[in-house]
């Protein structure tokens, strides 16, 4: 790995032996090739590969949503077994939400809060290491029930008791359950190290208030993610113990409440939407103020809604249960708080509008993507408001028009959101610009297999086809042109179009991968600290630490009002800061050293659960590479002895960086 | 002024217009006579929730329209037209504030109505006649109580087919006997959750008769795509006859017909499950049928007058051929009850379904009755298994379950 | 969770730099983790008690509990925070000698309390209460196990840390480590109390 590469300096690597044995084994030497990746604690290779590990389970979440459309296409499909559609929307579900949603969030989380607050990494950069490989333990733990067993097949809201031992006699749910519970402890390490970031390693200067929306939005994200997952983990040790130690919980003959399930989940489950799209209006509220060439409109507005929108998320979680039998007075109260959390969320459309109105809109691939979230999310949300109606909403639960009121919000407006981020941020991580021609097929084609997809379903839906049935039949299907026949054709075939726009962003990367063209230093005329580096930054992310005076910090050391002429005057280009930061560069930055422990600690973890089901001896040995890698861990200090680095050349200029600390 | 008036005027118009198309598209896009749609109620509580639902997805469409409107108008109006860098200007409080307002004033209203609307739905006070209904995998079980002045003086129970008389307040009390499955008769009212251990309260009323069409609507399991019912609404007489079908005696058929051939089998194979009232064996001694011991649910479908429905096996299949489905599915509301209460005549059954169904019914409903998954259920069965009847054995079954009118 | 205790070692790259809270990360960490832990014993207390009095078969509660002798072990545990409080303070003033004396008293009453807890489950087996028996057996199981799973990390991250300190080998801030599992340790202690009076001494 070059350090640092100056025009007419020559550097070589500093070459790093380290003096003692630390813990059990040697701290990683090499950080070559697989290695560099595998024992990482780089917050930007994390990053990448969380980016890396979500696109792969949206593909896989995809063919799975393929699948689903092409046995609904006619009446009583015949694809998939009954059995094996359960399986199928069980898995889409949990595979879009723990294990494409979260982590694509968790990539650019990973990648860019640390660039956006000026720091040099996370606060914890080996428990970051830990948070990705326990959620690549749990994603393989969840998906290798497809293998031996069959997957789990109670939805991804495993209602108790059907997700119970007798009426889920598979492994199926085993999987889930310890895939969860693993997934959910790389959230859990994860959201604290991102907190720890926000809060305590800012740049100087860097108020709260002054930190870009997207940092804003990912710290609400991670409170939420704080306290609700404490909450799905009670729910899952309880389905765990019931599952595989015979305890009682939701065993409704011994006097069980089945509901006490559904309170667990939903105390959970509601925040964990706001934890799916908080992030992506977080990119759109970077992209919107920076291809309007103008700030966000409303800043503390947008940033209070984002935060009341949490806050009043944990609030609301009964809604999904209006038909469960809660008494009148609950499903008065749920209801009329779900109303209320419309209102942050206007707010927060408004405020994108606003920004856009009286800018100068440039039409990248990646505003494109950033407007389509914030029409199409309008239309998922006021779907959502006549939910929030709970008389309206016993019509409707449990029909196709929820499902095409979230796939509106989590398809229109999250995946549109990370697809915008993708074209955004794409110069900045890798370099190279990805191409806006194949970006404009890839946006155009998105926008009407989305379309054509999801909003029939909002006219099957009303029409009465439930959703999670694996046939849907012509008896209850009506007549005329428009029958369900129709629109279900029309869902199944915008589904496709769906799959190639997705399938054009691949074949753009790889292009760009191959052939792409550099990408400026500051290509979009960018407004947060991210851009106050190289494409792609250097391990230590900036030369010397910003001194932050502005929000949109980079924005205002390029741009001086012109009060008279009531515009800005361009005083620097980004290339001229960057440069100027490299001449001013910090000496001897030290970075944390590459670890073993977090990816051995991971694979103990997955262990322990197999353990649980495949019985004592696999869960000793899980527990022994647990405590081994516990010891190991502790052990090694993070930041290497000074006597590891390589001596400082006299040049009393240079700096020399050694990658393994 | 009246120019103003006039820009306000063409604006409101265009806005109404664009709402209308919207409107037209949406209705013109339906399906006609869709069994299911919540858009059209056939009785009290289904209108309570059609008027607020008529009064909320308009606004929603409106308020969908203006801001998509709006956004149009922005990204052609300010497009990069080489105009200089905007001031950066970062916002007004006063209009955030009046954009927090209108909408809360407008959830304000609706809110109001959704409160009363929601208290409407939960009165009990008003009852007329009480109903049964438990959920299992894969059907619905109805339970009549004795209600004198309903004319029901002796318990009924049925499946599939919830029977009401027209203009009558039905209070369903709704408990599950496995997992969670929900009721939801769209046209009757919205769906209620079917809890084991618990028990939950659904009105329903039709004005008129007819048959209405429902699905579970909580995933049951493997099988709940197939779980379905309908609500038959019956005039008061007709629902009186109904009763008094209900209660007839049992009959034997007579003594060497096929269909007397078709009761020892079924008293052979089919009545440890289910039971068909007043069935005697050779001794004359009452059969009672014990599906707790072979059903992991502890009940099947009570046999008794089979040929009143016009479904079996949780409602998947039609026991009528599709001719005489459409008789009873298009029948105007005044020649409705007489279709209905004829039953299924031999013209009429559905050969093909049933027989399909004795032949290898796991086959025909995805239903756990492999033994070898049946371990955590103690070898109960969850759905009905094969039985492994001969084709003559399925004859004198069929000959036999056309008697049970 | 023994391991974001003993984290002393990831701290921000750089040595002493000043952070936004005044807060260092790894205090701040353990302070999110133990507000995460509240909800999640929030969650298995709310089931306890929700189904304390469903008792279809076996003991009812108020015939198997043992107050006089869960209130001994109760005292032994909160005693147990007054040893730790001055394990942390020998540690703030460097007294390695006194720190790691008062570790070791904390992690041997930490111990006895399991051992408590070991004697409990045992004779409450005996008297018919099993972990399937019903859902009060399942939901005080659970709720105490868990509760004696997070005193055993706790004991185990007591000796750990002496062998640790004793072998010069602690990274980072030696008093804040002490520090830190003090403020794990307290955290038990207080969700013990609660439990301790909602399910023992409050009557279902």
């Amino acid at each position: 790995m070059a350090i640092i590469e100056r025009p007419g300096t020559e550097t070589t690597p500093a070459v790093v032996t380290p003096q003692q044995t630390l813990g059990a084994v040697k701290r990683p030497v090499e950080t070559k090739g697989w290695r560099e990746w595998l024992f990482t604690v780089d917050h930007k290779k994390i990053g990448i590969m969380y980016g890396v590990v979500a696109m792969a389970f949206f593909i896989v979440g995809g063919v799975e949503a393929l699948l689903i459309r092409l046995q609904l296409a006619a009446p009583n499909g015949h694809i998939l077994s009954a059995d094996k559609y359960n399986q199928m929307f069980t898995m889409h579900a949990t595979t879009m939400i723990f294990l494409f949603a979260m982590p694509m969030a968790g990539a650019f989380a990973n990648y860019f809060l640390p660039l956006q607050i000026g720091a040099r990494d996370v606060a914890f950069p080996r428990i970051n290491a830990l948070s990705l490989w326990l959620l690549v333990v749990g994603g393989i733990v969840l998906n290798a029930s497809w293998f031996l067993g069959g997957a789990a097949d109670g939805g991804w809201f495993m209602y108790a008791p059907n997700s119970g031992p007798v009426f889920s006699p598979s492994h199926g749910v085993d999987f889930w359950v310890l895939g969860l519970q693993v997934a959910g402890i790389a959230s859990l390490l994860g959201s604290i190290n991102l907190i720890v970031t926000v809060l305590n390693m800012r740049a100087p200067g860097m108020s709260l208030m002054k930190m870009p929306v997207f940092t804003w939005m990912i710290l609400v994200v991670q409170f939420l993610l704080v306290f609700s997952l404490p909450v799905i983990t009670v729910a899952l040790v309880l389905l765990m113990l019931q599952r595989s130690y015979g305890a009682t919980f939701f065993d409704v003959s011994q006097g069980a409440d089945p509901l006490l399930w559904q309170h667990l989940f939903w105390i959970f489950g509601h925040p964990e939407v706001y934890v799916l799209i908080l992030p992506s209006f977080g990119i759109i509220s970077e992209v919107l103020p920076t291809f309007s060439r103008k700030p966000l409109f409303g800043y503390p507005f947008v940033v209070f809604s984002g935060a009341s929108i949490g806050l009043v998320g944990f609030g609301v979680w009964a809604h999904h249960m209006f038909a469960s039998g809660l008494g009148p007075v609950s499903v008065a109260v749920f209801s009329i708080a779900t109303m209320a959390i419309a209102i942050p969320t206007g707010v927060k459309i408004f405020n994108w509008l606003l920004t856009m109105w009286g800018g100068k809109l440039w039409y990248t691939t990646a505003m494109k993507f950033a407007i389509g979230l914030v029409i199409l999310f309008t239309i998922g949300g006021l779907s959502g408001v006549t939910h929030s109606v709970a008389p309206s909403d016993t019509q409707q639960t449990d029909t196709y028009y929820i499902v095409a009121h979230f796939h509106y919000v989590l398809f229109g407006g999250m995946v549109f959101g990370l697809f915008s981020g993708f074209y955004y941020w794409w110069p900045k991580v890798f370099g190279k610009m990805l191409n806006e021609k194949l970006g404009s097929w890839n946006f155009w084609l998105m926008v009407i297999g989305m379309n054509m997809t999801f909003g029939p379903m909002h006219i099957l839906g009303l029409q009465g086809q439930p959703r999670r049935m694996y046939i849907w039949t012509k008896a209850r299907g009506g007549e005329g042109l428009f029958n369900f026949g129709f629109w279900n054709m029309v869902a199944s075939i915008g589904s496709f179009i769906l799959a190639i726009g997705v399938l054009f962003f691949l074949i753009n990367v790889v292009k760009t991968a191959r052939s792409g063209k550099t990408a400026p230093l500051d290509p979009w005329d960018a407004r947060t600290l991210e851009w106050l580096t190289t494409s792609p930054p250097k391990p230590h992310n900036f030369d010397r630490i910003p001194v932050v005076h502005h929000l949109d910090e980079f924005f205002h050391r390029k741009y001086e009002e012109d009060s008279a002429a009531n515009t800005m005057r361009k005083i620097a280009d980004g290339e001229e800061l960057v440069r100027a930061e490299e001449a001013a560069a910090d000496a001897n930055i030290h970075l944390p050293a590459p670890s073993y422990w977090p990816i051995v600690l991971a694979t103990g973890v997955g262990i322990l659960g197999l353990g649980i089901i495949y019985g004592v001896p696999i869960m000793v040995v899980g527990f022994a590479v647990v405590l081994f890698a516990s010891f190991g861990w502790v052990l090694e200090p993070s930041v290497a002895e000074d006597i590891d680095f390589a001596p400082a050349s006299n040049d009393g200029n240079t700096k020399e960086i050694a990658p393994l600390g | 002024m009246d120019t103003v008036s006039h820009v306000k005027n063409s604006r409101r118009r265009i806005v109404a217009t664009l709402a209308g198309v919207a409107g037209t598209i949406a209705l013109a896009g339906c399906a006609q006579n869709a069994p299911q749609d919540t858009f059209v109620p056939k009785g009290d509580n289904a209108q309570k929730i059609d008027t607020l639902q008529k009064v909320v997805f308009p606004i929603a469409g409106l308020v969908g329209v203006l801001v998509v409107a709006l956004a149009i108008y922005i990204f052609i109006k300010f497009r990069d037209k080489g105009q200089d860098i905007p001031a950066q200007s970062h916002g007004k409080p006063t209009v955030e504030i009046i954009l927090t307002i209108v909408p809360a004033l407008i959830l304000t209203v609706v809110g109001v109505f959704t409160f009363r609307t929601i208290m409407d739905l939960a009165k009990t006070t008003d009852t007329q006649m009480v109903i049964n209904v438990t959920g299992q995998q894969w059907w619905w079980e109805y339970d009549y109580p004795a209600q004198t002045d309903q004319g029901i003086t002796q318990p009924i129970i049925t499946s599939g087919q919830l029977v009401i008389p027209v203009g009558t307040n039905v209070l369903l009390r709704e408990t599950s006997r496995d997992v969670i499955h929900s009721y939801w008769i769209p046209a009757l009212n919205g769906k209620k959750d079917a809890v084991p251990g618990r028990i939950h309260l659904l009105r329903l009323q039709a004005d008129k008769p007819g048959i209405y069409a429902g699905q579970c609507t909580e995933f049951c399991g493997l099988s709940h795509a197939n779980m379905r019912m309908e609500a038959i609404a019956l005039s008061k007489e007709d629902f009186a006859k109904w009763v008094a079908g209900q209660q007839k005696g049992y009959t034997s058929p007579d003594e060497g017909t096929k269909a007397k051939e078709g009761e020892t089998v079924f008293i052979n194979q089919c009545s440890r499950c289910h039971q068909v009232n007043g069935i005697k064996d050779a001794n004359g001694k009452a059969i009672i049928s014990a599906p707790d011991e072979n059903v992991y649910a502890g009940a099947a479908p009570n046999l008794s007058h089979l040929m009143s429905r016009t479904t079996f096996a949780g409602a998947m299949f039609d026991l009528v051929n599709q001719k005489c489905r459409d008789d009873v599915w298009k029948a105007k509301s005044d020649e409705f009850g007489a279709k209905y209460l004829t039953g299924v005549t031999t013209d009429c059954l559905n050969q093909k379904n049933l027989r399909a169904w004795l032949r290898n019914a796991p086959a025909m409903k995805p239903m756990y009755s492999d033994p070898t998954k049946l371990a955590k259920t103690g070898g109960k069965y969850r759905g009905m298994p094969n039985l492994g009847l001969s084709e003559d054995d399925i004859d004198k079954v069929v000959a036999y379950l056309s008697t049970l009118k | 969770m023994a391991e974001t205790a003993t984290h002393t070692a990831d701290h921000s790259t750089e040595h002493g730099h000043e952070t936004s809270t005044g807060l260092t990360n790894n205090k701040l960490a353990m302070w999110l983790f133990l507000g995460s832990e509240c909800l999640l014993f929030g969650g298995l207390i709310s089931t306890y008690m929700l189904y304390r009095g469903r008792v279809s078969s076996g003991p009812h509660p108020s015939r198997i509990f043992d107050i006089p002798f869960t209130s001994v072990s109760s005292f032994v545990l909160l005693m147990s925070s007054l040893t730790m409080v001055l394990a942390v303070s020998s540690a703030q003033r460097g007294d390695d000698r006194r720190t790691n004396l008062w570790l070791t008293v904390t992690a041997l009453l930490g111990a006895t309390f399991i051992g408590g807890q070991v004697y409990e489950f045992t004779t409450f087996i005996r008297e018919g209460l099993g972990f399937s028996t019903s859902l009060f057996g399942s939901s005080f199981y659970t709720l105490t196990g868990f509760h004696g799973v997070h005193v055993s990390v706790g004991v185990i991250m007591l000796l750990s840390t002496m062998g640790i300190i004793r072998k010069g080998k602690i990274t980072g801030n030696k008093a804040e480590v002490v520090e830190l599992i003090g403020l794990y340790w307290h955290f038990v202690d207080i969700v013990w109390i609660i439990i301790f009076t909602l399910v023992y001494l409050i009557p279902s």
